[in-house]
Formats: structure tokens, C-alpha cells, sequence
């Protein structure tokens, strides 16, 4: 317990030293002794160039300080288990690069720096975050970590199918299959829609776009429980069961478990389906690699006629489920006001651009001076005009309310996704699942310590 | 003195068996979560998953994935361990042939498995062949329903762990003394009545062995229907230890997802101690 005061003690009055330190001029970084030595954790992508970009930033900010940053990656897959490995083990990094729900989560559980006043210095240096995506790292008023970007899915279709058939292009769920609809050609295996209902993003970040735009949450806009059982979860769950039941999709839909989606729509199997730009990267990536003119003629006429349009909005808007990820510093750090001043320098307007220039397209920036700074580079072509938006349409997990840790739980324990699943495979009622899935939720909340 | 010389022993026993198994039991009666203090709720943890649906269709689902999987494992080591045991030229080129499965990591398994049954065009290996033998005009989709799903998983187990099985009973039919054939011939008994009153026989205690140990494993197994599922579509192949890792590291209640798996405990202590008595009243 003594060691404990000792500690916080010691950590008080280091955050209050890196505190003053930038209070001395919005432009002015921590100090950062020589030799300082940091642990970064970072996201690793299916866009290689975005890794190294990030790699090389840091780099610039070690090489700047005579320090040394060693970057250690984690993947969609591997996220959670690294963290609660760290954690567990007290082995967490100095800085890491947080999902949506991780600052609640994390924060809850003692781990996270409070930056309020970190968040507050650097403002005149970055910028601030948008309204919707600020609440992200705001856990009971004090901010645990700061938006650095938005890694959004946008509705990816063929634009000579469309044309072909002169179909409009979908804005909301419903026409998307309708559309779905008149594309269909089953007997020559292409269908009209690629939208599964698994344990990725790709199946419970769709879900989420698609309840909340029906007006569909789980919580109170204070983040408490909310019954799912509403009309407008009927009318999602319906849509989510109707795509299936009505042979628009190929059959094995259901058994995607991630990249999928993305093949069957760069091989012109699926005329539509959700997804990051990931997709863009490789037909993008393939142009570059063309080694005749005839493969690069196909190539160029491929990028040019695949389109991300804005995803698609309901009867109550659009709502766009999106990854958040921010910058937190763990308690653990033995540097704090080292670990202030890498974030700073990553966030920075100069280092965001430079990291979102080999994105292609993946990396929105959230903050208010990058955004302004990115306008030329999301001025490319129609498509990435669309993903520059992706701050202005994301929604957060456990929306109306704030994330919290027991909305994260919610996303992460695929009731979500399993939910609609009881339909399709079990042959379940709407009704049924839906009183199952609320049933899930409830009992999240109900047992999730505060 | 003897105690000095066990000590070493005791001490691996201790730290590597008897500590990880005390403290998983005790962390089932504790709500714990990840980076908070566990506290104790003696057995609500187990009341819970009596009474989830999830926990039971996982229940039903490693049933159906351990028992499916070591049945068809036995029967096709047995296959193998006769018909490798009657080849004499390249002998040892087939059995090390017949190991590979054995050898190549599961993850590489797994990610086969799952293009092999993939519906995707030119890649699933079935479909493939079926659309090009005309069979049939378009894909099926295997993996998307429960039952494709779980044949897709019990076959890769199975391909994976049958070289086990025949490798043992291999062994075992060698170690068979060639006269009780030869008196069985002489009795006028064929291949089958031979095959069935020598060589299973002598062969009872590997199977019941190796029965027991593959049960353990399959039952367990988390690569190849994480790999290849993920538990979906739905929860469909969730079994004991992708479920287990869900709650644990997803939903990041560890007193729970310890749970998941102590429940298996109980079953794997009755079968080890009845397998145990059986081999060793057998012995006596």
C-alpha cells in the first residue's frame, strides 16, 4: 500500500512536470531526456505501406530526441489477447494504439493515463476532435486517450453493373437490396449482394451501422441498458434475414470469417458489400504491379469502375459504425512526459499526413488540423472524397450513449451478430432472437462491475 | 536421502501441474475480470453456464466434434496400421509418408481444410472437381451450414491425428506373437476371424490408450475450428475451447471462461481414472 502512494505520488508529480512543460507554449513538446527508451504498440493492417509509414514516424521522433522507440504490432486478431496479456502480466507498453471500446475499457480497469490536461496543451498543436467521435476517449470526464484516425467500411459496388442495369445507386439499406435484387444472376454465380453475419468487424460493425440507422441501440444515451425488443429492431433484423432468404447473396456468405467479402468482390462475384479500403489498396496495389499493357489496361479500368460509396443510411439516418483508434498512455510507462511527446509528435498535422499518405485512403485523421491539412489528398477521386467523410458519419459502439465497457462487451461477445444468426441457421423467430439477444444484453450490464 | 532425490520432481509437479490446476479451479469461483481483482462468488459461474443455451449448444457441439473425430481416427489408424503392416517393400518410405499430417502444424492444416471445402471459384478443392467432372453446375457452399460446417472441422481434426493412431497400433500389431496366427490358421480361421480374435486382442489396451489421449486432445482443440470457423456460422462449431477463449479474452471474464474449461475436468478425471483401473486390474 505504501509502495502504491509512493508510486501514484511519483507518477503525480511526473504527469504535473510534462503538464508544466507544455503549458509553457502550445508548440513546445515534453521534455524527453537522451536515451529515453519507449515501447509503442501499433495496429498492423492489410495496408503494409500504412505500418511502415507509422514505424517511420516514430523513428523521426526517436532519431529528433537521441531516443529509442521499439514498435511492436497487434492485429485485429491478436488485439485483445495481447492487451489482456499486458495487462495482466503488468507488462503493458508505454504507448499503444487504442480500438473504439479500449479506452473505456482500459480506463476502467486503472491502466490509462489521465490526459485531460495533456489533451488540453496540445489542442493549439492538433486540434480538436469532432463532437461525435470525442466521447471515444472521454470516460467520466477525463480524457484517456486522444483520436488520432477513423478506419471506417464504406459500401463498395461495381459502377458498370449498376449502369448496366440502370439501377440507382443505394443511399439506404433498403434500396441497396433492392438493388441487390435487380443485379442478381445467380446462373452465372454473381450475386447482388456479400454481406455476412460473422465474428469480424465485417459482421458486427455492419450490424451495429444497421440498428443504429434504424434507430436500434442498446443503451440510454446516458449508456445504460435499453431493450432491444423495438419496432426498429424488428425492421433491422428483418433486413439482416431478408438478404439471406431471398438468394441474393452467394450461399457461403454466411461462412465469410473476413477477407471474403473482399475477394469475392475484387473477382466480381458480388456486385456490393461493406468493407474498408482495403479493397481500394489492392486493386490500387495490382495496378502498380501490372507487367503488360493488356493486364494494365484491366487493371486501370478495375479501379476506375469500383466504387465506395457512403454506407447506407436508414430510416433513421446514417449511422456509420466505425474503428476509432486513439492514443493512450499506460500507467505503467516509466516516462510519462517521454510518452506525452511521441503522441504529440504523431499526432501532429505534418505526421498524420505523412502516415495517411501510404493509407490509400484507410486513414481518416480526426483531429481538426489534420483534417484541413488532408483536404488535397482526399480530393483524389470520387471514392476518396468518401472516405475523407468518415469522421462526419462515424458512430460509436453502444450508440445513443457514450462507449463504455459493458457496450464494448456487448460488441465483442457477437450477440450482435449471432442474433440474426438464430434466424438464418436455427430458424428462429425474429421475435425469438431478438428476446435472446436482449436477454444477452441485459446480462451483460446486469453483472459488468463499474 | 529419497526425498532429496524427488524434490526436483515434486517441485516440476508442484509448479507445473498442481499450481496452474489450483489456481484455474480457484479463479472458476471468482468473478474475475481482466485488470480488475477477482472476488469470490463461489459457484455462480457454473450456474451460469447451466443455464446458457450457448454453453449447451457448445456442450453438444464438442460432443459431436470429439466423438466424430476419434471414431473415424480409430478406424482409419487401425486401417493404416493393417495395410502398412503387410507392406514390406518401401515400408519405411510409407509410414513416414503416412506421418506427414502428424508432422505439418495445425494452423497450415486448418487454412487447407478450409480452402478445400471453400466455395470460392478455382480454389475449393471439392467444388472444383465436382463443377469440373459435371457433376454439378455451381458451388456448395459446405461451410455455411451447422452440419457442413462440423464435417469440415472433424475431418481436419481427424486427417490431422488418424497417423497417431495408426503409428500405435502399428507398433501393437508387430508386438503380437506370430504364432497366435499361426495356431488361429491352423484352427481354420480367416483373415476376418484372425483380424478379430488375435490381433484386436492384442491390441486393447493401445486403443483404449489412444482412445483416452486423442479424446483429451480433440476435445480441447482450439486451432483448427478457430481457424477454420471461428465456432460459426453462428455458433455452430463453438466448442469448449474457442468458447472458452471468447469469454476469456473477448469478453474479457476470466472467472467465467476458466469455467468453460474446468467443466471439462470432471469428465477427463472419471475417464482417466476408469482407463487407469481398467489397464491396470487387466495387468494384475
Amino acid at each position: 500500500m505504501r509502495e502504491g502512494r509512493f508510486n501514484r505520488r511519483k507518477f503525480l508529480a511526473g504527469a504535473l512536470g510534462a503538464s508544466a512543460t507544455l503549458a509553457v507554449g502550445t508548440q513546445a513538446a515534453p521534455a524527453v531526456k537522451k536515451g529515453t527508451s519507449l515501447r509503442l504498440w501499433i495496429l498492423k493492417t492489410y495496408v503494409e505501406p500504412t505500418n511502415k509509414a507509422i514505424e517511420a514516424s516514430a523513428a523521426r521522433w526517436a532519431q529528433k530526441h537521441a531516443a529509442t522507440v521499439s514498435v511492436e504490432y497487434f492485429t485485429f486478431e491478436d488485439m485483445q489477447t495481447k492487451y489482456v496479456a499486458a495487462i495482466e502480466n503488468k507488462n503493458t507498453p508505454d504507448v499503444g494504439q487504442l480500438e473504439t471500446g479500449a479506452p473505456a475499457r482500459f480506463a476502467g480497469m486503472g491502466q490509462l493515463l489521465d490526459l485531460s490536461g495533456f489533451a488540453r496543451q496540445i489542442e493549439g498543436q492538433v486540434g480538436k476532435p469532432p463532437a461525435n467521435v470525442a466521447p471515444v476517449t472521454v470516460i467520466g470526464g477525463k480524457t484517456y486517450a486522444i483520436p488520432w484516425y477513423i478506419m471506417a467500411a464504406f459500401w463498395y459496388a461495381w459502377r458498370d453493373e449498376f449502369e448496366k442495369k440502370k439501377v440507382k445507386l443505394p443511399g439506404t439499406f433498403e434500396e441497396a437490396k433492392k438493388a441487390a435484387h435487380a443485379l442478381n444472376r445467380p446462373s452465372e454465380n454473381f450475386y447482388g449482394m456479400g454481406q455476412s453475419w460473422n465474428r469480424t468487424s465485417d459482421g458486427y460493425g455492419v450490424m451495429q451501422s444497421l440498428m443504429y440507422s434504424h434507430g436500434a441501440g442498446w443503451t440510454t444515451k446516458e449508456g445504460k441498458y435499453r431493450s432491444i425488443k423495438s419496432p426498429a429492431m424488428q425492421a433491422a433484423m428483418k433486413w439482416a434475414t431478408d438478404i439471406y432468404k431471398e438468394g441474393i447473396q452467394p450461399a457461403d456468405t454466411l461462412s465469410w470469417t473476413g477477407s471474403q467479402n473482399n475477394e469475392n468482390f475484387i473477382a466480381r462475384k458480388i456486385a456490393q458489400t461493406s468493407n474498408g479500403p482495403s479493397i481500394t489498396f489492392a486493386l490500387e496495389n495490382a495496378l502498380a504491379k501490372a507487367t503488360d499493357a493488356k493486364e494494365r489496361k484491366t487493371r486501370e479500368e478495375a479501379l476506375a469502375n469500383h466504387l465506395a460509396l457512403p454506407h447506407p443510411g436508414g430510416p433513421d439516418g446514417r449511422r456509420m459504425w466505425a474503428i476509432a483508434m486513439s492514443f493512450g498512455i499506460f500507467k505503467s510507462t516509466k516516462d510519462p512526459e517521454a510518452a506525452m511527446s511521441l503522441v504529440a509528435h504523431m499526432l501532429s498535422p505534418e505526421e498524420t499526413v505523412a502516415v495517411m499518405k501510404d493509407s490509400y485512403g484507410q486513414f481518416a485523421p480526426v483531429l481538426d488540423k489534420a483534417r484541413s491539412a488532408s483536404k488535397d489528398y482526399f480530393n483524389k477521386n470520387e471514392n476518396y472524397r468518401t472516405f475523407g467523410r468518415a469522421a462526419e458519419w462515424f458512430t460509436a459502439t453502444g450508440w445513443p450513449g457514450p462507449v463504455t465497457a459493458a457496450a464494448a462487451e456487448v460488441q465483442a461477445s457477437n450477440v450482435l451478430t449471432d442474433t440474426p444468426a438464430k434466424v438464418i441457421i436455427d430458424k428462429w423467430s425474429v421475435d425469438q432472437a431478438v428476446e435472446w439477444g436482449d436477454k444477452k444484453i441485459k446480462e451483460i450490464y446486469d453483472t459488468l462491475r463499474a | 536421502m529419497a526425498f532429496l532425490f524427488l524434490l526436483p520432481l515434486l517441485v516440476l509437479v508442484v509448479a507445473l501441474i498442481a499450481y496452474p490446476i489450483y489456481r484455474a479451479v480457484s479463479l472458476s469461483f471468482t468473478d474475475k475480470l481482466v485488470g480488475y481483482p477477482e472476488r469470490f462468488v463461489g459457484l455462480k459461474n457454473y450456474i451460469y453456464l447451466l443455464h446458457d443455451d450457448t454453453f449447451h449448444g457448445v456442450v453438444r457441439n464438442s460432443a459431436v466434434f470429439t466423438v466424430g473425430s476419434v471414431s473415424l481416427k480409430v478406424l482409419t489408424g487401425l486401417g493404416m496400421a493393417l495395410v502398412l503392416n503387410g507392406v514390406w517393400r518401401w515400408r519405411n518410405f510409407f509410414r513416414g509418408l503416412l506421418l506427414l499430417p502428424w508432422i505439418t502444424s495445425t494452423v497450415i492444416i486448418a487454412l487447407t481444410w478450409r480452402w478445400m471445402f471453400d466455395s470460392f471459384p478455382g480454389r475449393g478443392f471439392f467444388n472444383s472437381v465436382l463443377i469440373d467432372l459435371g457433376v454439378m453446375s455451381r458451388p456448395i457452399a459446405f461451410m455455411a451450414t451447422p452440419e457442413g460446417a462440423m464435417l469440415a472441422v472433424i475431418i481436419a481434426n481427424w486427417w490431422r491425428g488418424f497417423p497417431f493412431f495408426g503409428v500405435c497400433y502399428l507398433a501393437g500389431m508387430q508386438s503380437v506373437p506370430l504364432e497366435l496366427y499361426d495356431a488361429a490358421s491352423v484352427d481354420g480361421a480367416g483373415p476376418w476371424h484372425r483380424f478379430w480374435h488375435v490381433t484386436l486382442p492384442g491390441l486393447k489396451h493401445i486403443i483404449i490408450v489412444t482412445i483416452l489421449l486423442s479424446f483429451i486432445w480433440t476435445i480441447n482443440d482450439f486451432n483448427i475450428v478457430y481457424v477454420m470457423t471461428r465456432g460459426g456460422p453462428g455458433t455452430a462449431t463453438q466448442v469448449f475451447a474457442t468458447y472458452s477463449y471468447e469469454v476469456a479474452f473477448n469478453q474479457l471474464r476470466w472467472g467465467r471462461g476458466v469455467t468453460v474449461s474446468i467443466f471439462l475436468v470432471p469428465l477427463l478425471i472419471v475417464g482417466i481414472a476408469l482407463v487407469s483401473r481398467y489397464l491396470l486390474r487387466d495387468k494384475d
